[in-house]
């Protein structure tokens, strides 16, 4: 008898760990794009998702925790920004600092259109 | 004259620039979390099993040392973390984070090298270590009375990065 109870609890825990542990097709793609975006900081210019340092899996659980708990992804981005700074993020954040990085494209065409125009004339 | 030139002497400012940034260090990444407080935790003590907070552990100007037995910098900076904690003069409480680490071995090494910790909580997941913005042990916080984060730094301490970087910040905290 107990042994009984004792086999269908681990038949119980045994299926509960896998039915937590999976992300229904909408929440895995997110979480694929997410650990896209997730730099590794151990193993720099790899992802999160292409690496295999501890730290990365930590924040791959991390990540899929959150998904689980329903949070968005800019929670997400918010949590991981908090803790390890812009770097972390391969996009870098629109701010005072990264204006120039932002808008130089634009600012380099007109700048050569200009001056293509007046070579023209 | 000088509208030819412009080109030039922007190609020049902006060569200006990246040469600049080769010679900065690199792999010195800013923690943002410097001047906030440390992060919330429950965690338990390697030593005794108890359950400590982040309230509880605050109270005095103290480093907190991220370490595990599978990190090789922190066998290097080990010895001078001894020295440090029975160094009167400076006086700093070292708050241990044994960060996903085997328990039995943690508790070894101290017996055998030396337990320089005033307290050692453990991370065996690895959870309050991200909150911490730990990428790599060994890593070293300055925090103070209140338990605001003053100064971080990555990689083996030693008595020269000590007296440089922390006792300052550890004499106008005090």
């Amino acid at each position: 008898m107990i042994r009984n109870k004792i086999f269908s609890l681990f038949i119980l825990l045994c299926f509960s760990g896998v039915a937590a542990d999976e992300l229904n097709t909408k929440d895995q793609l997110r979480y694929q794009s997410l650990i896209q975006e997730v730099r590794c900081l151990v193993c720099q210019n790899q992802s999160v998702a292409e690496s295999n340092a501890e730290l990365a899996k930590d924040l791959r659980r991390e990540i899929k925790l959150q998904i689980k708990d329903g949070k968005s992804d800019s929670d997400i981005k918010k949590y991981l920004f908090d803790r390890y700074g812009e770097f972390i993020l391969y996009e870098p954040a629109f701010s005072q600092k990264t204006f120039f990085l932002w808008f130089a494209p634009i600012i380099l065409l007109m700048m050569f259109y200009g001056w293509f125009k007046k070579i023209g004339n | 004259m000088t509208r030819r030139l412009l080109p030039l002497v922007l190609f020049f400012v902006l060569m200006g620039f990246l040469a600049l940034s080769l010679y900065e260090s690199e792999s010195e990444l800013p923690s943002p979390l410097i001047g906030k407080p440390i992060p919330e935790f429950s965690l338990e003590n390697l030593i005794t099993q108890q359950i400590h907070s982040n309230t509880e552990i605050i109270g005095e100007v103290s480093l907190i040392n991220v370490w595990a037995t599978w990190c090789v910098g922190c066998e290097i900076e080990h010895e001078f973390l001894v020295e440090l904690s029975q160094d009167e003069t400076v006086g700093i409480p070292i708050i241990g984070l044994n960060w996903k680490d085997d328990d039995q071995l943690a508790r070894l090494w101290l017996n055998q090298l030396g337990d320089p910790y005033s307290i050692v909580l453990k991370d065996p997941e690895g959870k309050t270590a991200i909150d911490f913005g730990v990428y790599g042990a060994p890593e070293t916080f300055l925090i103070d009375s209140n338990g605001i984060i003053h100064f971080k730094h990555i990689g083996p301490l030693d008595r020269e990065i000590f007296e440089k970087d922390f006792l300052p910040v550890i004499g106008e905290l005090n």
